[in-house]
C-alpha cells in the first residue's frame, strides 16, 4: 500500500468534509457509469479490442475508502487536557508534521508512520506523550513479567480492523485500563507506561508480526506451564584415575563378538532415530499454520526494553497480548517501523528483510534509527572522551546554547493511571480468562472466584480439536486444607494432589485412583518428614501391602512393610466400623539403617515378623570387612501371645548363623532378653501399623470433609474480604452511632411535659410563659421537698430500729451468747453507719436544693423559648 | 555412721557377697531361672549395689568391668580405692561413708554422677580426671574454704551441686559466690537457679570473676601454644628432620668439645666460627626443607596407596554381598517350595540342584577372592617399589647435604689448625700480645699439642654429623620396613585368610541349613 492511498488517516480533523467528498465521489462514479455505457452502446460494433477493453475495465471496480468514525461518548467526563491541545502540545504536533513530510519526502516507498493518532476525544495527540510512566503500587507490577502478565491478562484485546492499516485512534492508558480493552498499540502503551514506571528501559515498538502473535493465537504454542524446566545437568564428577587403583579383572570376552552386537544395537538405534524424525516431521508438517497472504504485512505493537537498567542483561522484546517475553531475534517478530517511549521518536532505518534477527538497538546510531528530537541526553554514540576533554570547554557552551534551542516534549495529557486493590485482583475481565495453546487449554481465575480457589486449570488434551482429555491440572490458592495444586491423569486415572506444609498430618503429596478414593486401596502418600515426630517421609499402599518409609530416625528404622491378609469374614453389617473388624497382619518386614555405636554384629538390619508362621528373624548389618551377615531366628513359644505369663524358653526356640565362627556365642540370658524384647516390639510395631491404618482413614476423612466444605482462609489484613474484621469494624461504627444517639437523648426538652399541658402551642404567650415558668419551678420545689421527706423518713425508720434493737438487746443480755452479742454489735455499728450517711445526704440536699432552684430559674429565664417575656 | 563403727564387726567384700548381690539385683522369673542355670559373670554386670552392708574397704571389684552404676553408700568406707578397673562407671554413691580425702578417681574418666554426701572430706580435689562430670554432691562434709569451690569450675559439665551442710554455708556470700564462680551451674543444692540470683550474683563477683577468667585465659593460651609446639615438633619427628630448622646441630658439636672453646679465644678464629655457624646453619635449614617436603610427600603416597585399596576392597566387598544376596533370596524361595512339596522325586532334584547352587556360589566367592588377592599383590608391589625409590632418594639426598656440612667442617679445621700454628709460632716469638685465656695457653705448648687438640675438636665434630646421618637413615629405613610389613602382614595374610574362612563358615552354614530343614520336612 502506497502513502497516497493513506491521506485521509492523517487528516483525522478534516474528516466529515472527506466523508462528504468521497461520498460525492462516489455519487459522481454512479453518475459517470451509464455515461460510459451510452457511449459503448453507441460504438458497440466497433471493435473487439474495446469489447475487450471494456471488459478489462469493468473488473477495475473503485471502492471508496470507507473511513469509520470512532464513536466518541461521553466527552464530559474527561479532563481539559485530553480536549484540547495547549500551545507546546500543538508546537510538537506541528514539528512532528514537519518530520512527518520530510520522512515520506525522503522516503517515498516507506509505510506511514503512527506519530499523531486521535484520542478517545478526538483530539490529535502526539504518541510520547501518550505514555505515563506509572509505578502501580502491587508487587507483581515490580517486574516486567509480572507488569505484562497483569497487562495481558486485565485487558481484553481487540484486533485492528483492517489488519494491515495503522489505527487511527490511540485512547490513553488510563482509558484503556478503565475500560479493559484496547488493540495492540494501546496495550503497549500502556504495558510500556508501567516498565518506564518500574524504572525499565522500555519502548513501544510499531512493526509487522506473524498472524499468529497479531491475533494472539497461542494454539500453535506449547503452554508455557507445560514446558518443561530446562534440568541443570550435573557434571559428573570424572574419576580421577588414581595411581594406586587396581587392575580391572580380566575380560575374557570376546571383542569381536562384542563389536559386532555393538555395531546391531547402534544400527537399530539409527533406525529408530530415522522413524523418530520421519514422525516428528511429519508431524511439524501437520501442524504448520496455513500460509498466510498478509504474511510481513499485519501491524502489531509490542515493547522493547534494553539492557542496562534494572539489571535487564540482553535487550528482549515483551508481547503484550500473550504477555510472553521473547528473544529479539524471534520468528514471529517479522520487522520494525518505528518505536517510542516518552522521550524520544526513532523511525527504524534497518532492513528488515529478515525480520528483526539482524536488528542492532544502538538508538544512538544515526544511520540506524533517526530519531525525531535531537536534544534528549540519552543515546548519543559513544565518541571516545581524550578528543571531548581537549575540546571540552567550547562544546559544552556550544552544547547548552544549542540546548536551549531545542523542542523538549511536554507533559503527558494522560490522568494518572489508578487501580484499585480488587480490580488489581480480578485481573481478568470478570475474573476469568481461557486461553487456548497447542493441545491444552488454559483458565484463569481471579483468587476467590471460585468457592473452592481454583486459580488455574490447565487441560491438556490428545488431540488438536481438544476432545480427549489427558490430563488436568488444576491450582489452587488460599485454600484452609492448603490444596495448592490437584493433577488428574485422564489416561491412568491417577489423581495427585500436592499440599503446602502446615496441615496437620504434614500431607504434602497424596497419589490416589479416581475411582477407589477409599482407604484400603492403591495409593502414595509423601509428607514433609521433618515436620512429622516419626519422620515418616512416604507411604506407598495396595489393597493387601503397606509400606512406609521414614528419614533421620532415632531408631534408624527407614523401611516398613507390612503384608494384610483377608479379613476373616463375620456376621456383622456392612457399615460397621472397620476398626472393630481389622485385616490381619501376615508379615512386617522393618529395615534399619547401621547404627554406628553397636557392633555389626548386634545390630539389626532387618527385622521379619512372620505372624502368620510365629516366627521371628533377623538379619544383622554386615560388618565393615564381611561380605556375609549374621542371622537369627526365633519360634515363637507357644504362649507368647498370652499376656501376663511366663514365658519358657527352651535351646531349640532359636537358631543363628555367626558370621564370625570364633565368635563366642551370646548367653542364653541374653537371647532370652532378645526375645522378650522382641516380642514386646512385636506388639508395638503392630500397634504402631494399627495406627498407620487409623490415620490414612482419618487423613481420608478429613480430605473428605474438607473437599465437600472446601473453606477458604483469608489474611487478617484484607479487610475487604475477612468477614470477622469487617463485622468487627461495622460493630464499632454502629456503637459509635449509638453513643451519638444518647447523646442527642441526653438534651431533652425539660419543657416539654410542659408544654404538653398547655396543648404545645406553636406560640407561646406571655401569661403562657408566666405560668409554664411557675409550673416549672413548682414542680422542682416539689421533688425537692419530696426527696428532703424521703430522706427524713429513711432516718426516722432506722433510728427507731436501733431504738428498738437496743432494747431488746438490754432485755435479753444476760441470756445471751458471744456469738449473738457480736452479731447485735454488728447491727449496730451498721445502723449506726446508715443512719450517718442519710444525715449527710439530707444535709448536702439541703445546701444544694436551693442551688438547683436558682439554676432552673436561670436557665429558664435564658430559654429561647420564653426569653422575649423575662 | 560412727554408732555402727563401733558396734558391729565390719564386714569384707568376698565372692559371697558379691554372688549375693549379683543375685539378688539380677533378673527375675524366667530369665532369673535361666541365668541361675548358666551362671552369671561379674563382667557381665552393669549395676551393683552394696548398701548398709558395713563394709570397711572397697575391694575385690576388679572383675567387674562392665559396671556402670555402682552404689556403696551407708558404709564405713575411709578411703577411696580399688575403683581403677572400673573404667565404665557413670553412676558413684560413696555417700554416708567416713571418706576424708578425695581420691583414687584417676581411671573413672567417664564418671557423671558422683555422690560423696555426708563424709569427713575438708578439701574439694583430686577429681581432674572426671571432665564428665555433671552431678555432684558433697554436702555434709567438712570443707571450709569457700575459695576451694574454684577447683569445680574445670567441669564444663556440672549441672547440678550439692554443698549444703558444711562450714562455708553460714556464709552470707555463699550462694551468690558458688553461682558466680561456676557458671555451668543450672540447680545448687537441690533448687534450680533462677535469672535475677544469677544476674546479682554475677554482679557481685564481677572483678574477681573477670580476673580468675583471664587468668584461665592465658593458661588455656598457653597450654594450646605449647600443644601446638608439641604437634610441630612431632610432625618434624616423623619426617627425621626434628631440630635441623636451627643451629642445634651445629651447637650439639660444640657441647661435649672440650678443646672447642679454648681454641675459640684463638685470635681470629671467633670470626671464623660466626660464618661457619651462618654457613653450617643454612645447609641444615636446606636439609631440614627438603625432609619435610619429602615426608609431605612420602605422606601422601601412602594415603593414596590405602584409599586405592579400601577402593578395591569396597567394590570386591560389595560384589560379594550381592552375589550373596541373590542367593539367600534364591534360598528363600526354593525353601518355601520345599517345604510344600510332596513328591520325593522332586524334592530331591530340588536338593540336589541347590547343592550345586551353594557349589556354584562357592566357586565365585572364592573366585572374588582371588582376583582381589592378585589386584592386592600388584599394588602392593608397585607400592613397595614407588617406596623404596622415595625412601633411596631421600637417604642420597640426606648424605648429598649431610656431606657439604663435613666439607665445611673440615674446611674449617683446615684453618683452624692454621691459625693454631700461626698462633703458636707467635707465642713463641712472644709475638703474641692479645691476652690469651690461661687455658688456652696451655694448649700453646708445642706444635703436637695444639694440633691434637685441633684434630680432637675435629674428630669429635665429625662423628656428632655422621651419628645424625645414620640416624636419619636408620629412621627413614626403619619406618619403610615396618610399613611394608604391616602391609603384608595385614592387608595380605590376615584379610585373605579371614575372609576365606568366612566364605567356608557361610558356605558350611547354607548346607546346614538344608539338612536342619529335611529334619522339619521329615516331622
Amino acid at each position: 500500500m502506497s502513502e497516497e492511498n493513506h491521506t485521509p488517516v492523517e487528516d483525522g480533523l478534516l474528516e466529515e468534509t472527506k466523508e462528504d467528498s468521497s461520498e460525492s465521489k462516489s455519487t459522481a462514479d454512479v453518475d459517470q457509469t451509464p455515461t460510459i455505457e451510452e457511449e459503448t452502446e453507441a460504438e458497440l460494433e466497433e471493435s473487439e479490442d474495446v469489447q475487450a477493453m471494456r471488459e478489462e475495465l469493468d473488473k477495475i471496480k473503485i471502492e471508496p475508502p470507507k473511513i469509520d468514525l470512532p464513536v466518541f461518548e461521553n466527552l464530559d467526563a474527561y479532563p481539559l487536557s485530553y480536549k484540547e491541545n495547549d500551545n507546546k502540545e500543538t508546537l510538537v504536533l506541528q514539528y512532528a508534521e514537519n518530520f512527518r513530510r520530510q520522512f515520506v519526502h525522503l522516503y517515498r516507498d516507506r509505510k506511514p508512520l503512527l506519530l499523531n493518532p486521535l484520542n478517545e476525544c478526538g483530539v490529535e495527540k502526539f504518541v510520547c506523550t501518550t505514555i505515563r510512566p506509572t509505578l502501580l503500587p502491587y508487587q507483581e507490577m515490580y517486574d516486567y513479567d509480572g507488569a505484562a502478565e497483569f497487562v495481558a491478562d486485565y485487558i481484553t484485546f481487540v484486533p485492528l480492523a483492517p489488519p494491515i492499516e495503522l489505527p487511527k485512534t490511540l485512547f490513553s492508558p488510563a482509558t484503556v485500563l478503565a475500560k479493559q480493552k484496547g488493540h495492540c498499540l494501546e496495550m503497549s502503551t500502556l504495558l510500556c507506561s508501567l516498565l518506564l514506571g518500574a524504572g525499565y528501559d522500555a519502548y513501544v515498538v510499531s512493526g509487522y508480526a506473524t498472524k499468529e502473535m497479531c491475533l494472539c493465537d497461542e494454539t500453535r504454542e506449547i503452554c508455557p506451564l507445560m514446558q518443561k524446566k530446562k534440568e541443570v545437568k550435573k557434571e559428573e564428577e570424572t574419576k580421577e584415575s588414581k595411581k594406586y587403583t587396581v587392575k580391572p579383572a580380566k575380560d575374557l570376552r570376546s571383542k569381536f563378538i562384542m563389536k559386532q552386537e555393538q555395531r546391531k544395537i547402534e544400527e537399530q538405534e539409527k533406525e529408530r532415530e530415522k522413524i523418530r524424525k520421519e514422525e516428528e516431521e511429519k508431524q511439524a508438517e501437520l501442524e504448520k499454520p496455513p500460509p498466510d497472504d498478509l504474511f510481513g504485512l499485519r501491524i502489531h505493537s509490542w515493547v522493547l526494553v534494553l539492557s542496562g537498567k534494572r539489571e535487564v542483561p540482553e535487550n528482549f522484546f515483551i508481547e503484550p497480548l500473550s504477555g510472553g517475553s521473547f528473544p529479539t531475534d524471534d520468528d514471529n517478530f517479522l520487522g520494525i517501523e518505528s518505536l517510542w517511549n516518552n522521550t524520544n521518536y526513532w523511525v527504524c532505518m534497518q532492513d528488515c528483510s529478515n525480520g528483526c534477527k539482524d536488528l542492532i538497538f544502538d538508538l544512538g546510531d544515526c544511520s540506524k534509527w533517526e530519531y525525531m528530537f535531537p536534544h534528549i541526553e540519552k543515546p548519543q554514540l559513544q565518541i571516545p572522551e581524550v578528543e571531548e576533554d581537549a575540546l571540552d570547554f567550547d562544546d559544552d557552551e556550544d552544547e547548552e546554547k544549542e540546548e536551549e534551542k531545542h523542542l523538549d516534549l511536554p507533559p503527558s495529557w494522560v490522568k494518572t493511571l489508578c487501580l484499585t486493590l480488587r480490580e488489581f485482583q480480578t485481573r481478568c475481565p470478570s475474573g476469568k480468562k481461557t486461553l487456548l495453546y497447542k493441545r491444552a487449554k488454559l483458565e484463569k481465575f481471579a483468587e476467590y472466584l471460585n468457592k473452592n480457589g481454583l486459580v488455574t486449570k490447565l487441560s491438556v488434551y490428545e488431540d488438536k480439536e481438544l476432545q480427549q482429555l489427558v490430563r488436568i491440572k488444576e491450582w489452587y490458592s488460599n485454600r484452609l486444607d492448603k490444596l495448592q495444586l490437584r493433577v488428574h491423569n485422564h489416561r491412568k486415572g491417577i489423581v495427585t494432589e500436592y499440599y503446602a506444609s502446615g496441615r496437620s498430618r504434614h500431607l504434602k503429596e497424596h497419589i490416589y485412583k479416581a475411582v477407589t478414593p477409599g482407604p484400603e486401596s492403591e495409593r502414595t502418600m509423601i509428607f514433609y518428614h521433618h515436620a512429622r515426630v516419626d519422620g515418616l517421609k512416604k507411604r506407598d499402599e495396595t489393597a493387601t501391602e503397606m509400606t512406609e518409609y521414614f528419614v533421620d530416625r532415632d531408631d534408624f528404622l527407614y523401611y516398613r512393610h507390612v503384608v494384610f491378609g483377608k479379613r476373616p469374614r463375620k456376621l456383622e453389617p456392612a457399615g460397621s466400623n472397620p476398626n472393630s473388624n481389622p485385616r490381619p497382619i501376615l508379615k512386617i518386614v522393618d529395615r534399619f539403617h547401621r547404627n554406628k555405636a553397636k557392633p555389626a554384629n548386634d545390630d539389626v538390619a532387618e527385622l521379619i515378623f512372620m505372624m502368620s508362621e510365629d516366627r521371628i528373624q533377623l538379619m544383622f548389618h554386615h560388618e565393615d570387612t564381611k561380605i556375609s551377615a549374621s542371622t537369627r531366628e526365633f519360634l515363637k513359644p507357644p504362649n507368647a501371645n498370652d499376656k501376663g505369663s511366663v514365658l519358657t524358653m527352651s535351646p531349640d526356640m532359636t537358631s543363628t548363623f555367626q558370621v564370625d565362627p570364633n565368635s563366642k556365642q551370646p548367653k542364653d540370658l541374653i537371647i532370652y532378653q532378645m526375645l522378650v524384647n522382641l516380642l514386646e516390639r512385636e506388639e508395638a510395631t503392630v500397634n504402631m501399623v494399627r495406627d498407620s491404618e487409623e490415620e490414612v482413614r482419618e487423613i481420608l476423612s478429613d480430605r473428605d470433609h474438607e473437599e465437600s466444605v472446601s473453606e477458604l482462609s483469608i489474611s487478617v489484613y484484607d479487610t475487604e474480604r475477612n468477614e470477622k474484621a469487617k463485622q468487627h469494624r461495622k460493630e464499632l461504627e454502629r456503637l459509635q452511632m449509638e453513643e451519638k444517639m444518647r447523646r442527642e437523648e441526653m438534651e431533652l426538652d425539660y419543657l416539654a411535659p410542659f408544654l404538653a399541658q398547655i396543648g404545645d402551642p406553636e406560640k407561646i404567650v406571655k401569661a403562657q410563659a408566666f405560668t409554664l415558668k411557675e409550673d416549672c419551678l413548682a414542680d422542682l420545689k416539689h421533688r425537692l421537698i419530696d426527696k428532703a421527706n424521703l430522706i427524713q423518713a429513711r432516718f426516722e425508720k432506722e433510728t427507731t430500729e436501733l431504738q428498738k434493737k437496743q432494747q431488746w438487746y438490754q432485755q435479753h443480755q444476760v441470756s445471751m451468747n458471744k456469738e449473738d452479742e457480736e452479731e447485735y454489735l454488728n447491727y449496730c455499728s451498721e445502723a449506726m453507719f446508715r443512719i450517718h450517711i442519710l444525715e449527710l445526704r439530707l444535709n448536702r440536699h439541703k445546701e444544694t436544693a436551693p442551688h438547683k432552684y436558682m439554676a432552673l430559674e436561670q436557665k429558664l429565664r435564658t430559654d429561647s423559648r420564653l426569653a422575649e417575656y423575662f | 555412721m560412727s554408732r555402727l563403727y563401733d558396734t558391729v564387726e565390719p564386714a569384707v567384700i568376698d565372692e559371697e557377697m558379691l554372688l549375693k548381690a549379683v543375685e539378688e539385683q539380677g533378673p527375675k522369673e524366667e530369665a532369673g531361672r535361666i541365668a541361675k542355670q548358666e551362671g552369671i559373670d561379674f563382667c557381665d554386670v552393669v549395676q551393683l549395689r552394696l548398701d548398709f552392708k558395713n563394709i570397711l574397704k572397697i575391694d575385690n571389684l576388679w572383675q567387674f568391668t562392665r559396671l556402670t552404676k555402682l552404689q556403696l553408700d551407708n558404709n564405713i568406707i575411709e578411703k577411696i580405692e580399688g575403683l581403677d578397673q572400673l573404667v565404665n562407671l557413670i553412676w558413684l554413691d560413696l555417700s554416708f561413708n567416713n571418706i576424708e580425702i578425695i581420691e583414687g578417681f584417676d581411671k573413672l574418666t567417664k564418671l557423671e554422677d558422683l555422690t560423696l554426701y555426708n563424709n569427713r572430706i575438708s578439701v574439694i580435689e583430686n577429681m581432674d580426671a572426671l571432665t564428665k562430670l555433671h552431678v555432684l554432691s558433697v554436702g555434709n562434709n567438712n570443707i571450709e574454704q569457700l575459695e576451694n569451690v574454684k577447683y569445680l569450675r574445670r567441669f564444663k559439665n556440672l549441672q547440678t551441686l550439692n554443698l549444703s551442710g558444711n562450714e562455708f554455708c553460714d556464709d552470707g556470700n555463699y550462694k551468690a559466690y558458688i553461682v558466680a564462680h561456676i557458671p555451668s551451674l543450672v540447680y545448687l543444692d537441690f533448687r534450680l537457679i533462677d535469672e535475677s540470683t544469677r544476674v546479682a550474683a554475677n554482679e557481685q563477683y564481677k572483678y574477681s570473676i573477670e580476673e580468675l577468667e583471664a587468668d584461665e585465659n592465658a593458661e588455656e593460651r598457653k597450654r594450646v601454644s605449647e600443644k601446638e609446639k608439641q604437634d610441630l615438633f612431632e610432625l618434624h619427628k616423623s619426617a627425621y628432620v626434628e631440630n635441623l630448622n636451627g643451629p642445634f646441630l651445629f651447637d650439639s658439636m660444640f657441647f661435649d668439645d672440650t678443646e672447642g672453646p679454648k681454641l675459640a679465644s684463638l685470635p681470629g678464629v671467633e670470626e671464623l666460627l660466626i660464618t661457619f655457624k651462618e654457613k653450617f646453619t643454612e645447609i641444615c635449614q636446606q636439609l631440614f626443607e627438603f625432609g619435610l617436603q619429602e615426608h609431605a610427600k612420602r605422606k601422601k603416597e601412602v594415603s593414596e596407596f590405602f584409599e586405592c585399596i579400601e577402593d578395591a576392597k569396597k567394590e570386591n566387598k560389595d560384589i560379594a554381598a550381592e552375589k550373596i544376596d541373590s542367593f539367600l533370596a534364591y534360598k528363600k524361595k526354593l525353601f518355601s517350595e520345599i517345604q510344600h512339596m510332596s513328591d520325593q522325586k522332586v524334592l530331591d532334584s530340588r536338593i540336589e540342584e541347590y547343592h550345586k547352587e551353594v557349589n556354584v556360589i562357592w566357586d565365585q566367592l572364592m573366585g572374588y577372592e582371588l582376583q582381589l588377592v592378585d589386584q592386592l599383590e600388584e599394588t602392593i608391589k608397585e607400592f613397595d617399589r614407588n617406596m623404596a625409590d622415595m625412601v633411596s632418594l631421600f637417604v642420597e639426598n640426606v648424605q648429598a647435604q649431610i656431606s657439604q656440612c663435613r666439607e665445611l667442617e673440615n674446611q674449617h679445621h683446615e684453618k683452624l689448625l692454621e691459625i693454631a700454628v700461626i698462633t703458636l709460632e707467635k707465642f713463641v716469638k712472644n709475638e703474641l700480645d692479645d691476652d690469651v685465656p690461661d687455658e688456652t695457653k696451655l694448649l700453646l705448648v708445642d706444635k703436637d699439642t695444639i694440633q691434637n687438640a685441633v684434630s680432637a675438636s675435629h674428630d669429635l665434630h665429625l662423628l656428632k654429623i655422621d651419628n645424625r646421618e645414620d640416624e636419619i637413615i636408620t629412621r627413614a629405613n626403619n619406618w619403610m620396613a615396618a610399613l611394608m610389613e604391616q602391609i603384608h602382614q595385614d592387608e595380605e595374610i590376615k584379610r585373605n585368610r579371614d575372609r576365606i574362612c568366612e566364605i567356608n563358615n557361610l558356605i558350611d552354614h547354607l548346607n546346614d541349613e538344608l539338612d536342619n530343614l529335611d529334619l522339619h520336612g521329615g516331622l
